[in-house]
């Protein structure tokens, strides 16, 4: 709801017409990011908080290897936020006339980012299910953690837009890497925030 | 043969001290009761067996004949009741069994599962949606949910709560089972909880 609400308030209040076509790829690819990582942050810090709240983080805890429950939250936020993208970025492309020159590269970035998004945010979302103001301290820390993948996101939606610099899909790599550091490192870490 | 081992367990919040060097050790085939005033730290202490909560001094250590046994298997051999562990109300009684049978890597889960609706006498509501359950039927879901597994060491916090007769015969006859195979700790106030046990390690003194 987050994402298709901001998304409608930018398309009304900037649209297409509002910026210079040179300005375009790279405005749009800002845009569609920030729409992407805020309904990130929105949403999927509730995977561990909802164990939390109903009481069976604990059954979990006494009955499951953590990372079986890392990889299942994982799993869960993965296929939420393809979802969400599945029906947030064609809506993007339609009403804000986003023209994209290379397709396969520009899909390779945005499922790639999902992963990123989602192994970024997981570990994280583990974290500040223990605490109180769990909103607040979910996009703290997860932001710094996740602007490199905003960075990289942008830059590739970039350049798939112009179609310029595309040959190899550099950013659809760097943006794999960073999804095979971070679920390894959260593979490694999780076990700690897991069992306090 | 099966034996834990609590050693100078402490544990204090901030300053206040709520558990003060508990030892004591449990071998297969026994029960031990953990009685105490509200706030005296019994769940708490279920908690630190179960591993749920670190203890601020001592350890708490689970044998195999004599061998220590380490973090990863001591969750294999650890089955709990406690009010704080809930069950999926958004499943069936049936599938909630399913999916920890999953978690536990149990096969054949389903004759299983069944086998312990029986005994807590739950196999006729078997697939009613565990929101719809009483207080007492989810209390006898939690029971069948920890033995799923048949676990050496069996810890139950108020394993009564908003049982009925019924119930509390299903809960007699879990502990008594218990016996010929593993451990029973029991953290209860209730003076007929407490009958089932050896030993009793009063809180509040």
């Amino acid at each position: 709801m987050f994402a298709l609400t901001t998304l409608i308030a930018v398309s009304f209040s900037i649209g297409s017409f509002r910026i210079g076509e040179t300005e375009k790829p790279f405005l749009y690819a800002v845009l569609l990011w920030i729409i992407l990582v805020f309904s990130a942050l929105s949403g999927l810090s509730r995977s561990f908080v909802k164990e939390r709240e109903a009481g069976t983080i604990d059954v979990l805890r006494l009955s499951a290897r953590p990372q079986a429950v890392f990889l299942g939250k994982l799993f869960f936020n993965l296929t939420l936020l393809l979802a969400l993208e599945s029906i947030i970025v064609p809506l993007f492309i339609l009403l804000m006339e986003y023209k994209i020159e290379s397709f396969g590269f520009f899909a390779a970035m945005i499922i790639s980012g999902g992963f990123g998004l989602a192994a970024g945010t997981t570990v994280v979302a583990a974290m500040i299910a223990q605490a109180s103001a769990r909103g607040a301290l979910f996009s703290a820390l997860s932001f710094p953690l996740l602007l490199p993948l905003m960075i990289t996101g942008i830059k590739g939606c970039e350049r798939a837009a112009i179609g310029v610099g595309v040959t190899g899909w550099p950013e659809v790599k760097i943006s794999l890497a960073y999804v095979i550091i971070m679920i390894t490192m959260s593979l490694l870490l999780f076990p700690l925030v897991w069992e306090e | 043969m099966y034996s834990l081992r609590v050693t100078n367990v402490s544990k204090h919040y901030s300053a206040t001290p709520l558990l003060q060097n508990i030892s004591f050790q449990l071998q297969t085939g026994e029960a031990l009761a953990v009685a105490g005033w509200n706030g005296s730290g019994k769940s708490t202490l279920l908690r630190i067996i179960a591993g749920l909560v670190k203890p601020s001094a001592g350890k708490v250590q689970i044998f195999f004949d004599n061998e220590p046994i380490s973090k990863e298997r001591k969750r294999k051999l650890i089955g709990m009741v406690a009010p704080s562990l809930a069950i999926y109300e958004e499943l069936t009684a049936l599938e909630n069994l399913e999916f920890f049978c999953r978690v536990r890597g149990i096969p054949h889960n389903r004759e299983k599962c069944l086998d312990l609706m029986e005994r807590v006498g739950l196999c006729e509501q078997a697939n009613k949606m565990c929101r719809n359950y009483s207080s007492g039927m989810i209390q006898r879901l939690k029971l069948a949910q920890a033995l799923l597994h048949n676990p050496p060491l069996l810890l139950l916090d108020e394993p009564g709560c908003n049982l009925d007769s019924k119930g509390m015969k299903v809960v007699e006859r879990i502990i008594l089972d218990q016996r010929s195979f593993g451990m029973t700790v029991i953290a209860s106030n209730e003076e007929r909880e407490v009958e089932y046990a050896d030993r009793v390690i009063n809180l509040s003194k």
